[in-house]
């Protein structure tokens, strides 16, 4: 069970807050001749169709989302999906070919340099895949980057430097250099690094996907906790399907620059969207993901007796009543008044061999226009 | 696998082979074809045209005359025009009031004090024993006698280096901003390093005349080149992903390199100017011809008059100031090993007197910590600097160096001290007397190194010459390297090397460039037999390697003037010496590179030969020598390089070609035209080579490679 609450959609209609990252198209193409690229990509072509008779490779194309306050949104697609472009993107590292990106209502397309960097320095940060660490300073002096870059003093750098890496554990090794430290160690910092200026939002790029599976074990519970106490603004690339199902509020699925399906893991395990999203859920721990109210029968009768289980409740947990109940189990709402009725017939169909099945849930494929 | 399995007959498979054998000759006739149809019209030209020789005085443009006007031009305008008024010489006086306070301030401290500052610096940066050493080489510089021509020759390293830091670090840093930059000074980089250092010295004594500045100028150019390319790969091997970091952070471009990239370049750029302070330092004799002074005059001078003793203890001084330089700077640079308190090798660690000595030592050591910390401390509060309190051995160091320099020369005991002296000049003189008496034909018999050395110029280098200017016609010089250049590298190259050997017709150096260029195929030839195989034998020993290392980097970091002075000792002077030594010169690379080449190829290869039975000498030829050719030619193009640039300065003593002619020019104000001559000459030789061998070696190497 996760650190904190997946309340993302009541959040989004509750929320009266400006969205604090909304893009819209976002296409990225690399070559020399873009405009010609845009214009096969306007007409409908495909991706190879425009890199035979242009020789520019579309990285990105028409990648449409918000993301939430307090949401970790996950984008996962294997190497080459062009997820990596999509991250760098949304800061401006790599110029988008189209498309706008808002945050906080700013289009940063239309900052210059001096407005840009202001904007990095004060609302974005970035951990990277190979840690990205200055070899050449102590941990401290790392962490303490982005504080120097905007001119704070060293006793205040320092001090706030000295806060995070508490935060993170790493307080004892303040005067060692990087490649003193382990691998896992070692994003530590990177992840102390990002949170030291205390931006708004977050950009992860694959940042685990180089440690050891323990540690990143850890470190992905480390980030759970951390988002549940602070609440910022995530965005997190990845290419391990059961990490983006662990980080994840709502994860898009990218392929050949295009996102595939977008949506809760629930939605996306219940209801993949095509045949290749459905090879990635095949070996998910669908039980950890799926909830009663996904496979819920709705009251029709009579409710049955016995303690109702809870709408949110994923499968695991009531697994083991359920199997050895005789009856089906009733099923409460958070108001504790009985909805409806789950049964053994319903989740054996769902974690056996026939994927098709009617589930009422969401998430269908995304629209590539 | 009996017969009976073949698909077909003994006849059928005989047939096959016939066809096999035969395909493989007609494509060795192919190969082999295009040169023996060169070698016939080359011949049937020569036949035509032999009563050409030479190339024809009538066809000489009279450059040299231009250039001897050019010179008068400057002399006359060098008080009125603006370009001297506004750059030139507004230059040069920066330059030489620099220079002056250099040197001045050298000469202020008293000895002691230069020779502690050097040990300690040697010590804190590789070690005791080292420190220990380099304060010895400073004491060899008064103990000889030239104590001011030492430090002239500091002073005059320190400037030119400090010039070409301030330059070459700016420059580079923009080549790695800009790519098109990069782009454009690759090619005139490369043009730099293949030229000889002496190409530079003409064009810069036609606008600054000779004298100190000048020689630094000189000096400056000839450097430059390995700080501006490493400073400009230092900063692009930076990894990105910590350039993006620093990005995302909101870093301007100007922080990005100040706190990112350039601390991550650090190393990189103190390789480079570890490498442009010994390019420097190896012009040091060829920049006393136009006045650079210090030790090289010394050198230039003894030779001329043929002390050779007094010669070898200047060059001797050279190589110590050249080797203290180069192990601080390369320790500097964080490339050598970590240093340490210890006098002895540890080989002799176990022995009771060595450990009880080391023990003496750390005792001192932490007396010294002690005292120190009595300074440090304070003066680190004081300073409020908190690094200050941890270098306690320095901080010591520091105050007792500047004590010792104020009270020196306070009671007036600068100067170096008449009663140190020694000199091992007289022996060496001696000895050249005896090796000429007695090994130039030992025993009265034929036998000796005068008999060596007649060999070579009669049987050698003397036909190649007369062959080259006077047996072949001109043409067939022309056509021959125009083939070799179409063969290597098509149409484009042939047009180059053809325009290169007509241009030394043109410019009325035939003769003289015929006479070089025998001279650097003879000692070429030489540094192959002799590089290629001890490469080999290094390649296939470790023991061999690690016995080769230390005299190849002892002859690599030695200038390459004072090379030619035990050389001369054994050979006297002439054309020999120049050829001997520019094989030792051009030694190291021929075996360094053969040896790396059979070593990189990779292991499965070689053990699948040794799985098949093969020999030594089979997986030598088969697989190792084939495998390493790229390297092994690479090594080829660079001893021809240095065999160039060493043939050219033994010009100086006796080895006469476009070298002496060069001297000539910078002697005698009335020769500046051919000696600019003379250098350009030099210059599309060596152009013609290097791009010559360029194409051979991108010929074997392996992949996208072939005609």
């Amino acid at each position: 069970m996760k650190g904190h609450v997946r309340d993302h959609y009541i959040g989004a209609v509750v929320n009266t807050e400006q969205t604090p990252l909304k893009c819209r198209e976002i296409t990225k193409v690399f070559g020399e001749n873009t405009a010609a690229a845009r214009a096969l990509l306007t007409e409908g072509s495909s991706r190879q169709e425009v890199l035979e008779r242009t020789g520019c490779l579309v990285a990105v194309r028409d990648a449409t989302f918000a993301v939430e306050r307090g949401e970790i949104f996950v984008v996962m697609g294997l190497s080459g999906s062009g997820k990596s472009t999509l991250i760098r993107c949304l800061s401006r590292l790599i110029e988008p070919t189209s498309g706008t990106v808002e945050i906080d209502g700013i289009p940063i397309g239309d900052l210059d340099d001096q407005g840009l960097r202001e904007l990095r320095r004060t609302r974005l940060s970035m951990v990277f895949q190979h840690f990205g660490l200055f070899p050449h300073r102590r941990v401290i002096d790392n962490v303490a980057f982005g504080l120097e870059i905007q001119g704070a003093a060293k006793p205040d750098r320092y001090e706030r430097a000295l806060e995070v890496l508490e935060v993170v554990g790493l307080q004892d090794w303040t005067d060692h250099f990087p490649q003193q430290l382990s691998g896992g160690m070692q994003q530590r910092v990177g992840l102390a690094r990002a949170l030291c200026v205390e931006p708004e939002i977050l950009f992860f790029d694959e940042p685990f996907s180089a440690l050891d599976p323990l540690i990143r074990r850890d470190m992905q519970d480390e980030l759970l906790s951390l988002q549940a106490n602070t609440r910022r603004t995530l965005v997190f690339i990845t290419h391990d399907f059961h990490e983006a199902l662990k980080l994840g509020d709502r994860i898009a699925i990218m392929k050949d620059g295009e996102f595939v399906q977008v949506g809760t893991p629930e939605q996306i395990i219940a209801a993949p969207a095509d045949e290749y999203v459905r090879e990635f859920t095949e070996d998910a721990p669908k039980t950890k993901v799926i909830t009663v109210g996904s496979v819920m029968r709705p009251l029709t009768g009579e409710a049955p007796r016995g303690v109702p289980v809870r709408l949110a409740s994923v499968l695991d947990e009531v697994l083991p009543r359920l199997l050895s109940s005789p009856e089906d189990l009733c099923v409460a709402d958070e108001q504790g008044e009985i909805v409806g009725t789950v049964d053994r017939d319903r989740v054996a169909e769902l974690l056996g061999a026939n994927p098709r099945t009617g589930f009422a849930a969401g998430g269908g494929p995304v629209e590539s226009s | 696998m009996t017969a009976t399995a073949r698909p077909a007959g003994p006849t059928a498979v005989s047939h096959v082979i016939e066809a096999r054998l035969a395909l493989d000759r007609r494509r060795r006739l192919r190969s082999g074809g295009g040169l023996i149809i060169g070698v016939a019209v080359l011949a049937a030209v020569q036949i035509a045209l032999s009563s050409l020789g030479g190339f024809p005085g009538s066809l000489v443009i009279p450059l040299s005359d231009w250039i001897d006007d050019a010179r008068r031009w400057v002399i006359d305008n060098q008080t009125s025009h603006w370009s001297f008024s506004f750059f030139f010489n507004p230059a040069s006086d920066f330059i030489d009031w620099f220079l002056r306070a250099v040197e001045w301030f050298l000469l202020w401290l008293p000895w002691f004090v230069v020779a502690g500052a050097t040990a300690m610096v040697a010590a804190a940066v590789l070690g005791l024993r080292a420190g220990l050493l380099a304060g010895l080489g400073v004491v060899y510089f008064g103990a000889i006698g030239l104590w001011e021509e030492c430090l002239q020759t500091v002073a005059l390293m320190t400037v030119a280096v400090a010039i070409a830091v301030a330059i070459g670090v700016p420059v580079g840093i923009a080549a790695a901003r800009y790519d098109r930059l990069q782009q454009s000074l690759r090619p005139m980089l490369d043009a730099m390093q293949t030229l000889p250092a002496f190409v530079y010295l003409i064009p810069v004594v036609l606008l600054f005349g000779v004298a100190r500045v000048p020689a630094i100028i000189a000096t400056v150019v000839y450097a430059l080149p390995p700080v501006i390319r490493l400073t400009n790969l230092g900063i692009r091997t930076v990894p990105p992903v910590t350039v993006e970091a620093a990005e995302m952070f909101g870093a301007t471009p100007r922080q990005t390199l100040r706190k990112v990239q350039f601390p991550q370049a650090l190393p990189s750029v103190l390789t480079g100017i570890n490498q442009t302070i010994m390019m420097a330092l190896s012009i040091v004799v060829i920049a006393a011809l136009i006045g650079a002074g210090g030790l090289g005059q010394v050198v230039l001078v003894s030779l001329r008059g043929l002390f050779v003793g007094k010669a070898l203890e200047a060059g001797l001084a050279i190589v110590v100031l050249a080797v203290i330089m180069d192990r601080v700077t390369h320790g500097a640079a964080g490339i050598g090993a970590r240093r340490r308190l210890r006098l002895m090798p540890d080989s002799l660690a176990q022995f009771g007197p060595v450990q009880w000595v080391e023990s003496a030592l750390a005792a001192i050591d932490r007396h010294l910590v002690r005292t120190g910390n009595l300074l440090a401390l304070p003066l680190s509060r004081k300073l409020n600097v908190a690094a200050v309190g941890r270098h306690p051995r320095k901080v010591l160091g520091g105050v007792l160096l500047v004590v010792g320099a104020l009270g020196g020369a306070a009671i007036g005991r600068s100067e170096f001290p008449g009663t140190i002296s020694f000199s091992f000049a007289p022996a060496i003189d001696w000895l050249v007397d005896w090796v000429r008496d007695n090994l130039y034909e030992i025993g009265g018999t034929w036998f000796g190194t005068g008999w060596f050395s007649d060999s070579i110029t009669i049987h050698a280098v003397t036909p190649l010459r007369e062959l080259f200017s006077v047996d072949l016609a001109w043409p067939v010089v022309v056509l021959a390297v125009a083939l070799a250049g179409w063969r290597l590298g098509g149409a484009p190259l042939a047009a180059f090397c053809t325009a290169c050997v007509a241009g030394l017709g043109f410019l009325g150096m035939w003769t003289l460039s015929m006479d070089t260029l025998a001279q650097v195929i003879v000692a070429v030839a030489m540094a192959i037999l002799c590089g290629v195989p001890l490469g080999v034998l290094a390649a296939r020993s470790d023991r061999f390697e690690r016995m080769l290392k230390p005299v190849l980097d002892f002859l690599q970091t030695i200038p390459s003037f004072v090379l030619l002075i035990p050389v001369i000792i054994m050979f006297n002077v002439g054309r020999i010496p120049g050829i001997i030594a520019s094989v030792l010169y051009a030694l190291p690379a021929a075996t360094r590179l053969t040896n790396l080449g059979i070593r990189q190829v990779e292991g499965g290869a070689t053990e699948a030969a040794k799985l098949f039975g093969a020999t030594r000498g089979q997986t030598l030829r088969k697989v190792q020598l084939p495998l390493a050719a790229p390297s092994i030619i690479a090594g080829i193009n660079q001893a021809v390089m240095l065999v160039l640039a060493m043939v050219v300065i033994a010009g100086l003593v006796g080895g006469g070609g476009l070298g002496l002619e060069t001297v000539k020019g910078l002697r005698r104000t009335d020769s500046v035209g051919s000696g600019f001559v003379a250098g350009l000459a030099i210059v599309l030789l060596a152009m013609l080579l290097d791009r010559l061998l360029q194409a051979w070696t991108r010929r074997f190497t392996p992949v996208g490679g072939g005609p």
